[in-house]
């Protein structure tokens, strides 16, 4: 496992000296209190004033950019960055309480995985899955299909990966089940590994109707019941069914409901 | 700067009452004012409002009723009014016309000194600079070179382009540096200079190429004197690089580091603040100056001034010229050390005081300074570990804004590592350390830091979790970091624009929260 994390190329914490040139902006807080301080006895300023100006001072020249793919935004504090984030970033489904950074992410999310409508759709073989870029407008057979014009056509890395992949034994996953208390945001949640594959096996578990589509379908994908509050966030590691058919590794494990 | 010694004439209780109301909307103005006035405050330069020879009676009284703002046209019209004069005056001839110069250039330096933001602009359209140009020719009396060198001094306290124009002036200035000019006089060219080094690289270079260093050098020779103060400040400004040629020059003026020395050891507070400058940009572009400054035994002399001041003017340049030495090859900086003082625990505990100091600029240099020492031997780490500086830092990673965090973050996880010797060898984690420092309670700061959309600390906060998965025993990590929610920050990286950290927070996640995760419970 050691050499696992070396090939993937971690960058391990390593102590390390660090030296500043005498005008990186690592000094510009010390350099401007130098200059208000010795202006403060001319122009009679306290030392609240002081402190005021060197943090306007500070803030208007250092903004900062939203690092989340494809927001434009840039703030002005770490506080308003988090306001920001918590407002347009976490958009939350209503169904699994998944995270997803923008709300037509989160609309495809809900179509791909608590749509069975769009599940009876694939199956017939409809061009379903969306290009995740805004304005793109291609669609596209399956997710693999998907992710390959991702990585193709928009030079998204190989590893961006919508829904995340991994599997959890079922022994974890009915340990989970009991343990799990229902919420709505993510945030409160601590029982996370990876929920991953359960949405799509805990099928049996799940309360409310089985929608008459789903039996329609030839993909087993679907928890095409409704179960509001059971999840907490972790809708980035979802991985539809469909998904698991056409990747190799690991899906074996993993037995799936027929229905 | 500006007030330096004569305390008496700046707050006259006679006066206060009337400018009181004035000096208070003065400073709310000055706390909300624009952009453009902010940058004035904290730029480099400095105006001069009372003269270097402390000033008359008269003058005391008309120096300190500052104007406000909304006088500003009636001002300018006065300056040009002035310059107008000054002009008449320089081309007079005959008896009184010394006098006569002296008065017009007065009044003209009294308009440039009384405002917050004084009609430079207004001075140099009406012609002010070749005027000044020509009152300060050799010979002149000393009261003239006295008023033109200062009213230089205020139009290069200005805007960039307004201290260009002092480019005529210069070869003057720097000539009335020599030692056989009045001090007053030679300060009062220093100040200007000092304003003119301040602009920018470019000014710098044409000054050092005018020769304006040697003389000004040799003016922080003396013990004490106001002269000293300005010219050290002018120095500072003029060797400040990023180039390092100025520093070069400096270091090879015959005495210049005993001076340095001498000053740092026994002078007043204001002159050893601006030597300190001086110092920090020695030993940032100055291979020659660091080395025979260490040997002159800097170390100690700085370590005393951490200790023993409280002036935050001081501490500042103080502090970053210990962290300059420090960042230099700590094992060379031992070898100069002199022995049996303990000088290394001496440095610990003073940086310690400045973690405690309620100025930020303070704690976050301080603790760079630490995190570089923390970079060396394990002998370092273990002097740190056990010092008082340990429960400070612990606090400052929960609760101190960002910035001081990013930097206490670097201690800590320097602390826990061994630094790695070989290329590619996985740096060893010192346990005992990581598992005290986590039971201190600083795993939360270090998911915090994930959490921020400053790359480099989210980049922190993941090695960090990689050493807590990896290092603490029995498998704890993973429940420790699971339990101060390091999973969902790591998750975050799913839609972040940087690759680097997206692959780092997926590894980890695969890797200790994978399929195998809390089975075996």
């Amino acid at each position: 496992m050691a050499m696992g994390m070396a090939e993937l190329g971690f960058p391990y914490w390593n102590p390390l000296r660090r030296r500043f040139p005498p005008d990186s902006p690592f000094f510009a807080s010390g350099n401007v209190e130098r200059e208000l301080l010795a202006k403060q006895v001319a122009l009679d300023f306290t030392e609240d004033e002081i402190n005021n100006l060197q943090i306007i001072v500070e803030t208007e020249s250092r903004r900062i950019s939203c690092p989340i793919v494809g927001c434009p935004e840039r703030l002005k504090s770490l506080d308003n960055f988090e306001d920001h984030y918590k407002a347009r970033h976490t958009a939350s489904c209503s169904v699994c309480s998944r995270v997803y950074p923008t709300s037509r992410l989160l609309s495809i999310h809900i179509s791909e995985a608590h749509d069975s409508f769009f599940q009876a759709k694939v199956a017939r073989g409809y061009d379903m899955y969306e290009c995740l870029v805004e304005g793109c407008g291609l669609k596209f057979k399956n997710y693999k299909a998907r992710h390959r014009h991702l990585v193709d056509k928009h030079k998204f890395p190989t590893t961006f990966e919508f829904f995340k992949r991994t599997q959890l034994s079922k022994k974890r996953r009915e340990k989970l089940q009991k343990q799990r208390v229902p919420k709505l945001k993510h945030e409160e949640d601590k029982e996370e590994a990876s929920s991953d594959a359960m949405e799509v096996e805990d099928k049996a578990s799940l309360d409310g109707l089985v929608s008459a589509l789903s039996t329609l379908t030839t993909s087993d994908t679907t928890p095409s019941n409704v179960s509001f509050g059971r999840r907490h966030g972790r809708g980035l590691t979802f991985v539809p069914r469909s998904v698991h058919r056409e990747k190799p590794t690991n899906s074996s494990s993993t037995p799936g409901p027929k229905t | 700067m500006a007030d330096d010694g004569s305390a008496s004439n700046r707050r006259d209780p006679i006066k206060s009452s009337v400018g009181n109301v004035a000096g208070q909307r003065r400073r709310q103005q000055a706390v909300t004012v624009a952009k453009e006035r902010r940058e004035s405050l904290v730029r480099a330069k400095r105006l001069c409002r009372v003269g270097t020879n402390g000033g008359d009676d008269e003058d005391a009284f008309v120096e300190n009723e500052m104007m406000i703002d909304e006088e500003q046209p009636v001002l300018e019209a006065q300056t040009v009014k002035a310059v107008e004069e000054l002009k008449s005056a320089v081309q007079s001839q005959g008896k009184g016309v010394m006098q006569k110069r002296v008065t017009a250039l007065r009044e003209l330096r009294r308009l440039l000194s009384k405002s917050e933001f004084p009609p430079i602009d207004a001075a140099l359209s009406a012609g002010a600079i070749p005027l000044l140009v020509q009152c300060l020719s050799f010979g002149s009396p000393d009261e003239q070179l006295l008023e033109s060198a200062w009213c230089l001094t205020n139009i290069a306290a200005g805007k960039p382009e307004e201290t260009k124009a002092l480019l005529p002036a210069l070869p003057l200035l720097v000539a009335h540096l020599g030692e056989k000019s009045s001090a007053p006089v030679a300060e009062q060219c220093a100040w200007a200079i000092g304003n003119v080094a301040g602009e920018g690289e470019e000014l710098r270079n044409v000054l050092l190429s005018q020769g304006a260093l040697p003389p000004l050098a040799r003016m922080i020779f003396p013990d004490k004197g106001s002269t000293v103060r300005t010219a050290a400040w002018a120095l500072s400004n003029l060797i400040k690089g990023p180039e390092s040629k100025a520093a070069a020059q400096l270091v090879r003026v015959d005495g210049i580091v005993d001076a340095i020395l001498r000053h740092l050891k026994k002078t007043d507070e204001e002159i050893a603040t601006e030597i300190a400058w001086i110092v920090v940009y020695l030993s940032a572009l100055s291979d020659i100056a660091t080395s025979m400054l260490l040997k002159g035994g800097i170390l100690q002399l700085l370590v005393e001034r951490l200790a023993t001041s409280d002036s935050l003017q001081l501490l500042i340049p103080v502090l970053r010229s210990l962290g300059n030495f420090v960042s230099v090859d700590p094992k060379a900086m031992l070898t100069i050390l002199v022995g049996g003082q303990n000088t290394e625990e001496n440095i610990i505990n003073v940086l310690a005081k400045c973690l405690r100091s309620e100025h930020r600029v303070l704690k976050k240099e301080a603790a760079w300074v630490l995190s570089n020492i923390a970079a060396g031997s394990i002998e370092h780490k273990r002097m740190i570990h056990s010092s008082e500086a340990m429960p400070l830092l612990l606090r400052l990673l929960s609760t101190s804004p960002f910035d001081i965090k990013k930097e206490v973050a670097y201690v800590l996880g320097n602390l826990c590592v061994e630094s790695a010797e070989g290329g590619d060898a996985r740096p060893r984690i010192i346990q005992e350390h990581l598992v005290s420092i986590v039971s201190g309670g600083c795993l939360r700061g270090f998911i915090d830091l994930v959490r921020s959309p400053d790359i480099e600390a989210a980049r922190l906060g993941l090695q960090f979790i990689e050493l807590v998965l990896r290092g603490m025993p029995n498998g704890e990590g993973s429940k420790l970091v699971e339990g101060e929610d390091g999973i969902d920050a790591m998750e975050r990286f799913q839609f972040h624009e940087n690759e680097e950290l997206r692959v780092m927070a997926n590894s980890l996640v695969d890797k200790y929260f994978g399929e195998d995760y809390g089975i075996d419970e």
